[in-house]
């Protein structure tokens, strides 16, 4: 009795784990993909390749790839594709589900300097967009600690350090076993000066006459970001040195960044902040990464000089100023990509996360090479954030993080047929799906 | 001996009461420059005043024994200068007026800041519409502004109510006189429009809002004309029409003022402002250079705002104007010549400039992009008193017209030319001295030299 009670337990745990959405623990599937049109974006396009996945980690790629001997899962992916997995730059996926709705939302902490926050605690894991962002083939994100752009009424920015930047995976039964990386980067809306006034009586921005206001807000924002990491840094020095410092999280937050094994992750979109941000880096010699590049102007040049990698925003947007030319915002990528800079992109929301290879094929028709594009989307991306040792390509030794397709990854009709994380199978059902079944079976 | 002399005394007095207290003098100008407007320029003209009228002007006329002689050589006599739309002479602390229908109207006249109003439902509520306000019952003579814009040679204004999107019915007036009353020469000069709404939360807040709620509102006061008609005619078997003050003032409309300064927003008045049956005349018009064709086949004068645009003051110094901002500021000053050129009759206003004299500088600077200077003083004259319909009395330097003139010394659009003196009704005023800051302006009273 008590046998067939352990027994019965035993069955309902191996049920759960078979039932298990993603899990993407370390040490998951083994498989072999074979008949597939290979994209390993490290290098050429393999017409009729296998792919050999080994707890997790992809064993082997190529023409003639053996089957173990073992008792292994073969998948004969004939007519499909296999491309790494998109890695979304720049999200609150997971953070915050409903705008609306105080108690969904993780994001956006009240405070000028908040660098000790860690997204990656806040991941809720059951959040509805997860599935949706990765039934579209993007297996990992960049989590914001908050959306950059808020503004008090004099224009300053509402928020400077707006905390870390995780890495996550998107699959996984708690964050703990969703997380990449738990600090990849720094948040930081860099201070713009805000001429721009917003009149409720006819609902529209205007531009001018604030200006004098705006810089000053400016200046003072600046001296006060100055003055935090030159506090911070002196807390280090203290630290270093062997003095009783009395902790500070928000200092200690700051060592990896001061150190230089955390990029400083700057959201400055026009030629001005750009200068200014990539100054204020040099002066305070930390790594930079800019983040919701959209009008760099002449400081394109600056960035390129200086090989700052860019986090690029949305594409498929209208201008920002009346007389910019209709495609500005479609030949940013190219003009980043001629001019030699590393970018990827983020989608800077939840909602729309899913929409980031479209973001980055948004580009091709004006310009983009279809490589960087995909490119962008996954080595690039991995480059950016410290991470291609594991990610970004399908090659020998990395994770196994993959995408099988029938077609163009960058593709609107492309289906995305499977999808692996960590060698793990994940779960293509989302809300969509769910209700498109739903509904198609209503009597 | 005792009583005659008392007599006498008594009909002096009663004959001083009767033509007020400082009857404009009988007086000659002579040997000065004369811009008639109407007809030639006289070099060596002669203007005789009396009686607050134009008695006679020529070259070589006769001067009655016993008249004032001014001696004009070296002075260019002008018909006094009128600003086509203003706020001059109205106290900017007018009480608000209450947005409430009549009847909801506080007894005590409502000169009381009006307690909170209940919401607007929609047009049947009126709001924004004071078409009872009249400028000509809100001018006050003491006015700071009166002064200031006299000393620059305007003689003349025609003034308006502001708030609201029917603030009311604007007066053309002298700017010189005892009282309100005085001043007041036409009280009916039209209905200001304005389509700018106060925002969210309050009808109409949006400008198709307030289109459909003009339409409304005309559409309304013809019923509401009927109504009052057949109860006229039969109170026992029609109905009586509840009093409507708002309808009451737009029925004594007789032209309207509608804003335009875009092009855009010049078509759409056009069309707009055909719609009422009523004569109307555009503001604004600054974009008006590139619809002059549709403004000669409407027959509709123009306002014109001679506040050209600038580089904000303030603007962020890296900020790349738009190609439509740069080539406003560009065009907009050639806009009175491409109006003069197609025979687009149009009249200029002070509205938005710091000072009176502005608008004979920004002129100047039409005059620079080839605006005739007969065409600049007759903006400032003639072509306004037509547009108001008081071309019989004012604009030009006419037998029977107003005393009004403006005398300076030097061509009127020249840098160093300076206002002489000025003529209102006949009466003679000099101008105040310059105040040392704009915003002071006006402060120290002109000594009056009336005799």
């Amino acid at each position: 009795m008590n046998r067939a009670l352990i027994a019965s337990l035993a069955f309902i745990v191996v049920l759960a784990a078979t039932a298990a959405p993603a899990s993407a623990e370390e040490g998951g599937g083994s498989f072999l993909l074979k008949n597939v049109t290979l994209h390993p974006v490290s290098g050429p396009k393999l017409d009729n390749a296998s792919v050999l996945v080994v707890d997790g980690r992809i064993a082997e790629v190529g023409m003639k790839v053996a089957a173990p001997k073992t008792k292994l899962r073969v998948i004969d992916g004939k007519g499909l594709h296999v491309w790494p997995g998109m890695i979304n730059s720049g999200t609150t996926v997971g953070l915050s589900e409903i705008g609306s709705i105080r108690e969904t939302n993780d994001t956006g902490e009240l405070g000028i300097f908040d660098p000790q926050l860690r997204p990656i605690v806040a991941l809720n894991p059951e959040s509805e967009y997860i599935p949706v962002v990765r039934a579209n083939g993007i297996t990992m994100a960049a989590l914001l600690p908050a959306m950059p752009g808020g503004r008090r009424s004099d224009g300053a920015n509402t928020q400077l350090i707006g905390g870390q930047i995780s890495i996550a995976h998107l699959a996984g039964w708690t964050w703990e076993e969703m997380e990449v990386r738990r600090a990849g980067g720094m948040h930081l809306s860099y201070p713009a000066i805000s001429a721009v006034s917003f009149d409720p009586a006819t609902f529209s921005t205007r531009r001018g006459s604030a200006y004098p206001k705006a810089k000053q807000q400016h200046d003072l924002q600046v001296q006060e970001l100055s003055g935090f990491f030159d506090d911070a840094r002196a807390y280090w020095t203290a630290k270093k040195a062997g003095v009783a410092v009395k902790a500070d999280l928000k200092f200690e937050a700051m060592i990896p960044v001061l150190d230089g094994k955390v990029p400083l992750v700057a959201f400055a979109s026009h030629e001005r902040e750009i200068k200014e941000a990539i100054e204020f880096a040099e002066r305070q010699n930390v790594k930079l990464v800019l983040a919701n590049v959209i009008k760099p102007r002449s400081a394109l040049e600056l960035i390129a000089k200086k090989k700052i990698p860019v986090i690029l925003g949305r594409t498929q947007v209208g201008t920002d100023e009346e007389d910019d030319p209709y495609d500005e915002p479609y030949t940013l990528p190219a003009r980043l990509n001629e001019a030699g800079v590393k970018f990827c992109f983020g989608t800077f929301d939840e909602q729309f996360a899913r929409n980031l290879p479209y973001q980055a094929s948004q580009g091709v028709p004006f310009g983009l090479p279809y490589d960087a594009a995909l490119r962008s989307v996954t080595l690039s991306a991995a480059e950016i954030w410290g991470i291609d040792k594991d990610y970004g390509s399908i090659e020998a030794g990395k994770v196994a993080d993959l995408v099988v397709t029938d077609g163009d990854l960058l593709e609107v009709k492309t289906d995305v047929k499977m999808l692996f994380i960590r060698g793990s199978e994940a779960d293509l059902e989302t809300k969509h799906t769910r209700l498109y079944k739903k509904y198609m079976a209503r009597p | 001996m005792n009583k005659r002399l008392f007599a006498f005394t008594a009909l002096f007095l009663a004959a001083a009461g009767l033509l007020t207290a400082a009857s404009p003098p009988h007086l000659a100008i002579r040997g000065a420059r004369v811009f008639t407007v109407s007809g030639a320029v006289l070099e060596h003209g002669t203007v005789l005043l009396k009686d607050g009228l134009i008695e006679a002007v020529g070259e070589g006329i006769a001067i009655p024994a016993g008249v004032t002689v001014i001696d004009g050589t070296g002075l260019n006599v002008y018909p006094g200068l009128i600003d086509a739309l203003s706020a001059w002479g109205i106290p900017e602390t007018v009480p608000a007026a209450p947005a409430a229908p009549a009847a909801a109207a506080t007894p005590g006249q409502g000169q009381q800041q009006p307690p909170p109003q209940p919401r607007v439902r929609g047009p049947e509520d009126r709001p924004n519409a004071f078409t009872w306000v009249k400028a000509a019952d809100l001018v006050k003579p003491s006015e700071k502004q009166i002064e200031t814009a006299r000393s620059a040679g305007f003689t003349t204004a025609v003034t308006f109510p502001k708030q609201g999107i029917l603030a009311g019915h604007g007066a053309v007036i002298n700017l010189g006189g005892e009282t309100g009353g005085e001043m007041v020469l036409d009280p009916a000069a039209g209905l200001y429009t304005s389509v700018t709404t106060r925002g969210f939360g309050t009808f109409p807040g949006s400008l198709m809002g307030v289109m459909a709620y003009l339409r409304q509102l005309w559409i309304d006061a013809a019923y509401y004309k009927l109504a009052r008609e057949a109860y006229a005619r039969d109170p026992v078997t029609n109905p009586r029409p509840a009093y409507d003050r708002a309808l009451e003032g737009l029925l004594d409309t007789h032209r309207l003022l509608l804003p335009a300064t875009s092009r855009v927003q010049i078509e759409r008045m056009l069309r707009f402002g055909a719609e009422f049956k009523t004569p109307f005349v555009l503001y604004g018009g600054q974009s008006a250079y590139e619809t002059v064709s549709e403004l000669k086949r409407a027959g509709v004068p123009v306002i014109l705002n001679v506040k050209w645009p600038l580089k904000e003051k303030d603007s962020d110094p890296e900020e790349i104007p738009s190609m439509k901002t740069l080539q406003l500021r560009d065009k907009a000053p050639t806009t009175p010549v491409a109006l003069a050129a197609a025979g687009v009759p149009f009249a200029v206003c002070s509205e938005g400039l710091d000072a009176p004299k502005d608008v004979i500088k920004a002129l100047k600077k039409s005059i620079d992009l080839g605006l005739k200077p007969a065409d600049a003083i007759r903006a400032l004259t003639l072509s306004a008193a037509e547009i108001y319909g008081l071309s019989g009395r004012l604009g030009s330097i006419e037998k029977g017209k107003l005393a009004n003139l403006t005398i300076t010394k030097g061509d009127l659009f020249d840098d160093k030319t300076t206002v002489s003196m000025i003529f209102v009704d006949g009466k003679k005023y000099v101008p105040a001295p310059e105040a040392p800051t704009p915003p002071r302006q006006g402060g120290a009273k002109s000594p009056e030299v009336g005799q």
